[in-house]
């Protein structure tokens, strides 16, 4: 994210903390129902903030997750994680998309079962903190030794919050990367990580990765 | 003291405490419980409290003091909150509240932010002065006994928020409810790293071989905790590997049946040498660290558990944990990610065969174990939420704080 300080990326860093809201779900039924009139910071929280929580990369979403995990219904969870949360600018989209995806289960599939006592689905919301972690770099060099050491929460605030918090596809690196450093193929390859299919130590490998590459690159370059 | 934490906690953890510590300087923070000495709540305080005054905090501890039938009846409220059948008279009741009445008598209770740890203190907020209370629930209360939830109910219903250890821990009641898992301290006897001296030293004491597998489960001789079980998945998992079981645990002197289940333990365990029986005395904290980090697989097959705090004591060293889904484990473990969950005597031998047989994996999953601890379950991740609490109900109905 750009700095105060002109042309500077300045790391800042997502923790969340969780509150319940009470609600709870026994049955794929009552999930719906209570999806459905849910408050908007639950939803938020058992989709975007999904990526935070050290995700399962068998599933993207807490709906999914616990209807695979819980319900042990695998179709359901199957479409339920391949609900792309990051093509709605609005929640409410969002929310009419998973219920969407619930009607069409339950109209093709039998009833599921219960989920076991313990097992319910528990809805929760997340009270954000958002903060400067102190480290700002102007290079890509600097971003390099950056991003080897920054939280987990941090790359999940630039990498997957920015896409929900700016609307935009590609996320906080990448839009530094090439708005600032004029780095258009490398943007591009940072932009096109896929977010549901690695989790965040992984984003951050192949980040240090394509970036390493391009310092060497830009390094063979000067020495011609 | 936080610059201890420094390289072991996560980086974003500290600086969001220091942030959150100069906004609260000088402010009084009060802790109350009911215990100075023992229980994974004084644990926790015992390291928090000078933490927190390090970075500016007027921070106090206090401990209900009460006489026997006090602890004996809010022993029954604890067993009853979760779901035994206790009887408790209306005279009971008074007495507990006259016991807290009597405390906050003499207990300084001003402060800016005020954290009733159970239902022992629970009623003290009838004597709030200023500030904001927060009623910190560690038991699971979602299927009490109905009578005794309601007496306890009335007191919670005049704090600010509650906070709950596990969302499904939780008893919807009209306030804020927060949900903050417990932690361990990796700096504490109990998880500190050690020497390969000082590992070896607790095998040598306890006659036990470095060269075996083992198989270790650290528990209370609880029926729960199925020590027995564990036996016959040991036996299972012996026609296929050579290995050596050890159940640590240690006297318990609140529960009368544990000498009933020891003996039963005993006897499933015969004469087998391999199985090896250990009562730890109190304060065994580095030789139950060093048994862990002396084990192959490290089992915890509860059948009850409240959040089962061991679990995260063995990812913490690296190891690869087999444990029941049931209670809090499931939130530490991702089953076959950072350890095993198992529904069964079969399920749990299966997977101590799988680790013992596929080293590489064991240690893939003991690197993802120990780093899902560091993110999640360290001292310093549950001081930065109790002052994110504090912070956050005091900015009510905001679900993004910038800082």
């Amino acid at each position: 994210m750009e700095s105060a300080v002109k042309n500077e990326f300045e790391f800042r860093q997502c923790i969340g903390l969780t509150k319940s809201t009470g609600q709870r779900a026994r049955n794929l039924r009552e999930l719906r129902d209570l999806i459905s009139t849910i408050s908007i910071d639950s939803i938020f929280h058992h989709t975007y903030q999904y990526f935070i929580k050290g995700h399962s990369l068998e599933y993207t979403n807490d709906f999914g997750h616990w209807a695979g995990e819980c319900l042990e219904e695998r179709a359901l969870s199957e479409y339920l994680c391949n609900i792309d949360i990051f093509a709605f600018t609005e929640i409410d989209d969002l929310r009419a998309a998973i219920l969407g995806q619930i009607d069409i289960y339950l109209e093709t599939f039998p009833e599921p079962r219960e989920a076991l006592p313990g097992d319910e689905f528990y809805f929760n919301e997340t009270v954000s903190f958002v903060f400067p972690i102190g480290m700002r770099v102007r290079n890509l060099a600097e971003f390099l030794m950056a991003i080897k050491h920054v939280d987990q929460g941090c790359i999940y605030y630039h990498f997957y919050l920015a896409r929900k918090r700016l609307g935009q596809d590609s996320g906080d690196f990448a839009k530094w990367i090439k708005d600032t450093l004029k780095k258009e193929a490398l943007a591009a390859r940072i932009a096109s990580i896929d977010p549901f299919m690695l989790n965040i130590e992984n984003i951050r490998y192949d980040i240090i990765e394509f970036v390493e590459e391009e310092v060497h690159s830009d390094m063979e370059i000067m020495g011609r | 003291m936080i610059d201890q934490y420094t390289g072991i906690a996560p980086q974003g953890d500290l600086i969001l405490v220091k942030k959150l510590c100069n906004i609260f300087r000088d402010k009084k923070f009060l802790h109350v419980n009911s215990t100075l000495a023992g229980g994974g709540v004084a644990e926790i305080l015992v390291r928090m409290v000078p933490f927190l005054k390090d970075l500016g905090i007027d921070v106090r501890w206090e401990a209900i003091e009460g006489d026997g039938d006090f602890f004996d009846m809010t022993k029954k409220v604890h067993n009853a909150l979760q779901g035994d059948t206790e009887i408790i008279t209306d005279a009971m009741w008074q007495h507990h509240y006259d016991i807290n009445k009597k405390n906050a008598s003499t207990m300084n209770l001003e402060a800016d932010a005020v954290i009733i740890h159970d239902p022992q203190p629970v009623p003290l907020v009838e004597y709030r002065k200023e500030g904001i209370w927060i009623w910190r629930c560690h038991i699971d209360i979602s299927n009490p006994m109905p009578q005794v939830y309601n007496n306890v109910e009335r007191y919670c219903r005049l704090y600010d928020a509650s906070i709950f250890s596990v969302s499904k821990f939780a008893k919807p009641m009209d306030m804020d409810e927060f949900i903050i898992p417990p932690s361990i301290d990796p700096l504490a006897d109990k998880n500190r790293d050690l020497t390969a001296e000082e590992v070896a030293e607790t095998l040598a004491k306890f006659e036990l071989p470095a060269d075996r597998k083992m198989i270790l489960q650290v528990s209370r001789f609880d029926r729960f905790k199925d020590p027995v079980g564990v036996i016959e998945a040991y036996r299972n998992v012996k026609k296929y590997n050579d290995c050596i079981l050890v159940l640590a645990g240690s006297p318990a002197t609140d529960d009368p049946e544990a000498d009933i289940v020891l003996e039963e333990v005993k006897e499933a365990a015969g004469t087998d040498p391999d199985i090896h029986i250990l009562m730890l005395p109190p304060f065994s904290n580095k030789d139950i660290n060093a048994l862990q980090r002396a084990a192959t697989v490290v089992v915890q097959k509860s059948l009850k558990e409240g959040f089962g705090l061991t679990v995260s004591e063995a990812m913490w060293k690296g190891k690869p944990v087999v444990a029941g889904a049931v209670g809090g484990i499931p939130l530490q473990i991702e089953h076959g990610v950072t350890g095993f969950l198992v529904h069964s005597v079969h399920g749990a031998a299966f997977r101590i065969r799988q680790i013992f047989n596929n080293p590489e994996m064991a240690r893939r999953m003991g690197e993802e174990a120990k780093e899902y601890v560091r993110n999640n379950f360290l001292i310093t991740r549950h001081i930065r939420d109790y002052l994110g609490v504090w912070y956050s109900v005091q900015n009510k109905g905001r679900h993004i704080l910038e800082l």
